[in-house]
Parts: structure tokens; C-alpha cells; sequence
């Protein structure tokens, strides 16, 4: 009987492989009656209602702030005031007395989060601005401040250039190799070299302590540099903001013995309270056109009347958002930006809340009139599948508001020129038929 | 013995769904209505196919069910690998089948009734192209892929009556049905196009019978038969798709059996499959084969040849094959297993396919 058994198992075995089916097909004579056809148009008038609105991100909520310096396109400059220093101690315990402190210098760290590295001669100057500064100062409003003279500047271009310092004392204080002149400036690299820790050294004539500003510091930056001139400065909204390191001193008075007074000394690290940035160009308001970026943050909303045959029985393989600028994005190269296209859960309008999934995403070149494309296929085909979703999307900048970057398309207002959508797809393959 | 041989049985006639009731499969079925499969027990078609008309457990025709004495099953397993050259290339590819299940037993002495499944039509094929597309100015290159998976089946109702000595005839209502699962795929090179599926299931249905009739002449023994089939009509998700005409069959065989230890049968089946599609051919296939020892344990040859009904060009794709195989009873005769081998040579305009197939069967009489 075993044997019986184990000659069937034996004989079963092979029945149990792997099929393979595919061949090579030639067509259309040894090919199914039917292809998988594919169609591409471009969809002019789907995109319709379609609006701008402003006021989303304000530039003191920004991930970045920006400061440039390009003659006939733009002046911005950066803001920041620190958080309040302690101007007295107590440091004898049980006596209240409060006993003054003196500061003996500042180490200042600001962030620069992108530049351009074309940039020859490249320089931040330091200014000292009131602490009052605020949301409602305007350029104008600080432009007196920047024409004192500037409290410190520093060649990044020059420092840069100088060979690092990589000791091991070096590192071991700084973490890393740094780059440094002949005034204290010390410069970290980090990303590959894309972000630049740059620390400032300012004694306590720069950055005096003042009790009647509660030890607040108010500073101000504007680059400068042989052309494009402009860097991005990290903020408290990307966790890459100033920070300010209070070097100080007090007295111990020695009331108990005969022991002369004591030196006691400390450090005290004090982060930017509030941070922005200020630009000499008017913000243009909302016209016919789509407007996306800027300082505050502009969006446009596209609303899209899918075609009911893309519901039924295709399957979108490609789509494209064309985009046609009203102007070139006038700045620096370095301030090309992205967009995306976020489609909306609900259409409420300006106030429509965005899914942050199938998003489309392009960036806007400097200077270049180029008609925009953006790829959008994933939001597309989703709204194929599913007649239920709500066919619209918003169009922002990435960051929003951290630049007076901006980029103005034409809208549906404007017939030849309008918003188009390029949708290429393929029908349905006719099963079935022999 | 008997319990082993009992539960292997019921596992091979309990384990496999209608749909992979299938034949070998052809590059020739796959413009067309499929490849018609081959209604034979592992017996006659280790003979080539010439003993189907006078083997009980092949499902060509139902009057030979009269020779089934008890309640017997039998199923047909196997196993094919089969190269596909095409302008020189060649494509290896294999699959696993189980073309054929059928179950009989007597009510009375002249009466036999029996029915099961057999494949009607495969539809197993996978093709690949690789094509360009010019699209937005650019070429884009692509690879189609289209699956089926699949078979029209054909469920079977038979009885075979014994009307004098001599003369059976046999009658069987056949519904067809079955489905097969496609799936069609474009993957695209550049990944700023999606890649896209479609899959589906098509349904097939349609309705025959077949009449036949044994007659026996001493050591000879005729057989001819008729099929008609209605029409096939595919279904997708309740709408028809496709409604195409079948074929009418017709068949003669005859058997000489001049001793216990040898016998030698031959068959010719003509089939119109032209009003089918329109790349349709009438058929007419023929088989010859012998068998050397007791019958059903004994050794089998056989050969066999004709046309195939679906193909490019004027004339038909030829099929020419050569098969073997031996049977083993056991348990005194309560279950038989059969092994064959058949090797098939099929020539069409622009395409031809070397078929090596395993064949196993297994016959069980509780």
C-alpha cells in the first residue's frame, strides 16, 4: 500500500509546478481582438471659478525670512527681537539685595537656510533696530535704522574662502570645523554646505544690556553682495531662529567675612521673540488674476469640471496643470520657489481645508516667462476613480511667505490664455471579445 | 489499500474548481474562441485519442458510458510544457490541467447514466508587447501585458442505453459555462505616466447535446456521433459582450478487438467552427492507436493529426502528435492509474508550438 501511495505522490508532484503562460505576443494575429488604446487631450475649458486670495501665511508666521538686495526688483531685510535677559541677581541666598549685572559680550547665531552661491562678496550686515519692533513695523518704519551704520558686518564670501579650522580643540568646542576671520566671525556648515550656522561675536557696546529694554535685543540684516544678493535666514517657525548667548558678570558682596568680594560669571542663551522680515514693494492686490506666493501668502483655487466619459471606463495615465505666467517671477535665482496643488477635502472656498495627499508640485524659475507645468495625475486619476470627491484644488507657494516672491498666472477670465489641464488616458481593454 | 486509493480519489475529483478544468493551451486559441479541448481519458489519449469513442470515462461520446459497470469517477491530470517559435524565437511555457472529470454508474442492466465536467474551450494565454507611443511629442515606450485565465467548461448529463445486443445509444445534454479572469496591463518606461490595470471576469454560457451510437460486430466495434452547441455568449458583469456561433461535431470510430491482449481503434471528428469567428476553419481530425495487453492495463500507443480551428490565413494550423502511456489496477481492480505522454507538433501561418504534456489519471471504483 506505501508503495502504492508514494508512486501517486511521486506522479503528483510535478502537476503541482508553476504554470508560465506569457509568450511574446504578435500582433494582431496571435493577440487578443483588441488593444489598450490610449488618447491625449488637452482639456481647455474644464478649469473653471476659478479665484486668488491673500492672508493665509503672514511673513512673521513664515519658515524663513528673506533678505536681498536687487536693484529695481527688491529690498528686503530681517527683523528679529530677542526674549527678555535678566539685568540684576541675587546671588547670595536670603539676601534680596539685587546686584547688577554686566554683560560682557553677546555671541549672536542666525541661520542662513539658502543662498545663492553664485553670490560673489557676499555680506550680512548687522543693524540695531528698536525692540519694539513688531507685526506693524513696516519698511519704512525701520529704514532709519538702517541707515545708521551698521553694528557689525561679516564677508561670508571671504570667510568661506579661508581654509577651515579642523583641530581637535576646535571641534570639540564647536562640534564641527569651522570657518572664522580675523573679527570673530565663526561659520558651520551643515547639509553639504547648503545651511551656514554663522555666529556673531559683539561686545557690550553692540549689543549693550539695557535694564529699560528688559535686556531685549533688536537687531536688523540686509545683505550686500557683488550680485544676487539675497539669503534666507531661519525663523522660530522652522526651530532655526536667532539665538543670542548673554556673556556676563557680577559681584558676590562678601557681607559675612572678611573675604574680598567675588567675580562670579555665566552665559545665558536668550532666542529671537519675534521675527520678520520688511520689503520696499507694495503688496499688488488680488485682481483677475491667479495669484500664488508672496508676503502675506497668496493661493489660487482652481476649481475643475471633470468630463463625465474620464469617470467612466478610462484610466488616466498622465495629467498636466498648464499654467500660463502673466509676467516672469522677477528675483534672484537662488529665490526660484516651488508650488503645489493641494486638493481640497470640501470646496468652501477661500477657507476650503486641503488633504496634503496627491498633491502636484513644480518650481517657478526666476526671470523665466516659460508657460508652467505641473503634474498632477495622482489628484486626477483619484477624481476618476471616484465621482465623489470634490474636483478642486488650491495652488500654494512651499515655503509660504517666507519671500516677496510671487508668480501671477492668467485665469479662466482671460480665454486664450486660460489654465489648461493635458490629460492623457486609456480606454478600457475590450475583454471578452475573441 | 482501498482507503488510501478512495481518499486520493476524493481529494483529485474534490479539489479543483470548473475553471481549471483546462486543456493545453495554444498561441492558435488565442484570436478566436480558444482551443478546443480534448474529451479524452488518460487511456485514449495515451492512444492518441482513438479509443475515445469506446472508452466509458472519456467524455467524447455518452454511449461508450454503457460499458461502465459500477459507480466509477475517473479525472484527467496534466501537465504541459510546451515551446511557442515564433519567426525563430522560441518562449517556453507550461501549465497544470485537469481537462477532464467524469462520473458514471448503471441503473439497471441497459441503462447507465453518467456526467462530469471536460474543458470546452481553453482560455489560458498570457501575451507580452513591447511597443512606442508618440505622446505630448515625445515617444514613449510601453509594455502591454494581457492575461486570461480560464476556461468555457462543458458540464455534462449522459445516459447510455443498450437497446438490442449490438446497438447503444447515448444522449447528453451539455450546459457550458466557466469563466476566466483577465487582466490587461500597460507599464510605462517613463514613470511620469502611470502604469494601468484593468482587470475583469468574463462569464461564458451556452447549451449542446450531443446522440451517438455503438454498434458491435463481433471483434469490431463502430461508434458515430453528432454535437450540436448553441451559441457562446460572454458576460461581463451582466452585460454580453460577445454572442458567437459553435460548432456542429461530427465523428466515426471503430475498434477491433481480434483477441484479449490487443486492440486497435482509429476515429475521424469533423467540426464547423467557420461561422465561429472570422478567423474560423472547419476541422477534421483523425487518430489512430492500439493497445497492447489487458484492457485498460495494458500499453498504449497512438498517433493523431488534423487541423486547429483558429489561425491566420486561407488554411488551418495543423496538429500532429504521438502519445504513449500505461495503466496499473489496483485493490483487485477498484482503481486504475494512468500514465501517458503525448508530444504534439502544431504548425500555423507565422507561428508554430512543440506541446510535451504528462498525462495522469486516476479511476476509482468505490
Amino acid at each position: 500500500m506505501k508503495r502504492y501511495f508514494a508512486m501517486l505522490l511521486l506522479c503528483m508532484s510535478p502537476i503541482a509546478c508553476v504554470e508560465v503562460a506569457t509568450a511574446p505576443g504578435v500582433c494582431p494575429t496571435f493577440c487578443p481582438n483588441g488593444t489598450i488604446e490610449s488618447y491625449d487631450t488637452i482639456f481647455t475649458d474644464i478649469i473653471v471659478r476659478d479665484s486668488a486670495f491673500r492672508g493665509y501665511v503672514q511673513p512673521y508666521q513664515a519658515e524663513a525670512m528673506t533678505a536681498a538686495d536687487l536693484p529695481g526688483v527688491i529690498d528686503s531685510r530681517a527683523v528679529f527681537v530677542t526674549n527678555n535677559m535678566f539685568t540684576t541677581t541675587t546671588p547670595v541666598p536670603g539676601d534680596t539685595t539685587p546686584v547688577p549685572l554686566v554683560a560682557d559680550s553677546v555671541r549672536l547665531r542666525t541661520i542662513i537656510v539658502r543662498r545663492d552661491t553664485q553670490a560673489t562678496n557676499l555680506q550680512l550686515k548687522l543693524y540695531s533696530v528698536p525692540v519694539t519692533t513688531d507685526s506693524a513695523s513696516t519698511f519704512l518704519d525701520l529704514e532709519p535704522y538702517f541707515s545708521n551704520p551698521p553694528v557689525d558686518s561679516v564677508n561670508v564670501s571671504a570667510v568661506l574662502a579661508r581654509p577651515p579650522i579642523t583641530d581637535t580643540t576646535t571641534r570639540r568646542v564647536w562640534g564641527d570645523s569651522i570657518w572664522t576671520d580675523s573679527a570673530g566671525h565663526v561659520i558651520i556648515q551643515a547639509d553639504s554646505g547648503r545651511t551656514l550656522f554663522l555666529y556673531w561675536h559683539l561686545d557690550s557696546l553692540q549689543a549693550p544690556l539695557v535694564v529699560a529694554d528688559s535686556g531685549r535685543l533688536g537687531f536688523g540684516i540686509r545683505v550686500a553682495a557683488d550680485s544676487f544678493a539675497t539669503v534666507a535666514l531661519g525663523t522660530l517657525e522652522s526651530s532655526r531662529n536667532a539665538l543670542v548667548s548673554w556673556y556676563y558678570h557680577y559681584t558676590v558682596p562678601d557681607t559675612v567675612t572678611s573675604e574680598p568680594d567675588s567675580v562670579k560669571s555665566g552665559v545665558a542663551p536668550r532666542a529671537a521673540a519675534f521675527d520678520n522680515f520688511v520689503f520696499d514693494r507694495p503688496v499688488q492686490p488680488i485682481d483677475s488674476d491667479l495669484v500664488v506666493g508672496g508676503a502675506p501668502s497668496a493661493r489660487s483655487l482652481l476649481r475643475v469640471e471633470l468630463p463625465t466619459f474620464l469617470h467612466d471606463s478610462i484610466d488616466v495615465v498622465r495629467a498636466t496643470l498648464i499654467l500660463v505666467p502673466v509676467t516672469p517671477v522677477a528675483a534672484s535665482p537662488a529665490d526660484s520657489f516651488e508650488i503645489r496643488g493641494l486638493p481640497v477635502l470640501t470646496d468652501l472656498g477661500a477657507k476650503s481645508p486641503l488633504a496634503q495627499v496627491l498633491t502636484g508640485r513644480t518650481t517657478i524659475h526666476a526671470n523665466v516667462a516659460d508657460t508652467v507645468r505641473m503634474e498632477v495625475t495622482d489628484m486626477i486619476r483619484s477624481w476618476a476613480l471616484d465621482s465623489t470627491q470634490t474636483t478642486s484644488f488650491v495652488l500654494g507657494q512651499v515655503p509660504e511667505a517666507a519671500s516677496y516672491t510671487d508668480i501671477r498666472f492668467y485665469s479662466s477670465r482671460s480665454p486664450a490664455l486660460r489654465p489648461a489641464l493635458r490629460i492623457t488616458y486609456v480606454k478600457r481593454f475590450p475583454f471578452g471579445k475573441p | 489499500m482501498k482507503a488510501v486509493a478512495l481518499a486520493v480519489g476524493a481529494a483529485l475529483l474534490t479539489a479543483q474548481l470548473p475553471n481549471r478544468l483546462s486543456a493545453q493551451d495554444s498561441q492558435f486559441g488565442i484570436r478566436g474562441l480558444g482551443t478546443p479541448g480534448k474529451w479524452e481519458s488518460v487511456r485514449a489519449r495515451s492512444s492518441g485519442g482513438a479509443f475515445a469513442p469506446f472508452d466509458g470515462f472519456s467524455p467524447l461520446i455518452d454511449a461508450s458510458l454503457i460499458d461502465v459497470r459500477r459507480l466509477s469517477g475517473s479525472v484527467t491530470g496534466a501537465m504541459s510544457r510546451r515551446t511557442v517559435d515564433i519567426a525563430g524565437t522560441q518562449t517556453p511555457l507550461r501549465g497544470t490541467r485537469f481537462p477532464a472529470f467524469v462520473i458514471a454508474g448503471p441503473l439497471g442492466r441497459r441503462l447507465v447514466l453518467g456526467g462530469g465536467f471536460t474543458t470546452y474551450l481553453d482560455r489560458t494565454f498570457g501575451i507580452s508587447t513591447s511597443d512606442t507611443l508618440i505622446v505630448r511629442n515625445d515617444t514613449v515606450p510601453f509594455t502591454d501585458a494581457v492575461n486570461s485565465d480560464g476556461a468555457v467548461t462543458d458540464v455534462r448529463l449522459a445516459a447510455a442505453g443498450r437497446l438490442t445486443k449490438r446497438l447503444t445509444i447515448g444522449a447528453g445534454i451539455h450546459l457550458l459555462t466557466g469563466s476566466t479572469r483577465v487582466v490587461a496591463t500597460r507599464t510605462f518606461t517613463d514613470t511620469s505616466y502611470r502604469n494601468t490595470t484593468a482587470r475583469d471576469q468574463v462569464s461564458y454560457a451556452g447549451e449542446g447535446f450531443s446522440v451517438n451510437a455503438l454498434y458491435d460486430l463481433g471483434p469490431l466495434r463502430l461508434a458515430g456521433w453528432y454535437r450540436a452547441d448553441s451559441r457562446l455568449e460572454a458576460d461581463i458583469r451582466g452585460t454580453t459582450v460577445a454572442d458567437n456561433d459553435l460548432p456542429n461535431s461530427y465523428g466515426v470510430g471503430v475498434l477491433l478487438r481480434p483477441g484479449a491482449q490487443f486492440a486497435i481503434a482509429g476515429t475521424a471528428t469533423a467540426r464547423d467552427w467557420t461561422g465561429s469567428t472570422s478567423n474560423g476553419h472547419n476541422t477534421l481530425n483523425w487518430s489512430i492507436g492500439t493497445e497492447l495487453g489487458t484492457p485498460g492495463a495494458g500499453l498504449r500507443l497512438g498517433a493523431r493529426g488534423g487541423q486547429m480551428p483558429f489561425g491566420a490565413g486561407a488554411t488551418a494550423p495543423t496538429e500532429l502528435g504521438l502519445s504513449a502511456g500505461i495503466g496499473k489496477q489496483f485493490s483487485a481492480g477498484r482503481g486504475r492509474i494512468d500514465f501517458g505522454l503525448e508530444h504534439l507538433q502544431r504548425t500555423g501561418t507565422g507561428l508554430s508550438e512543440k506541446v510535451w504534456t504528462f498525462l495522469l489519471g486516476l479511476t476509482v471504483r468505490p
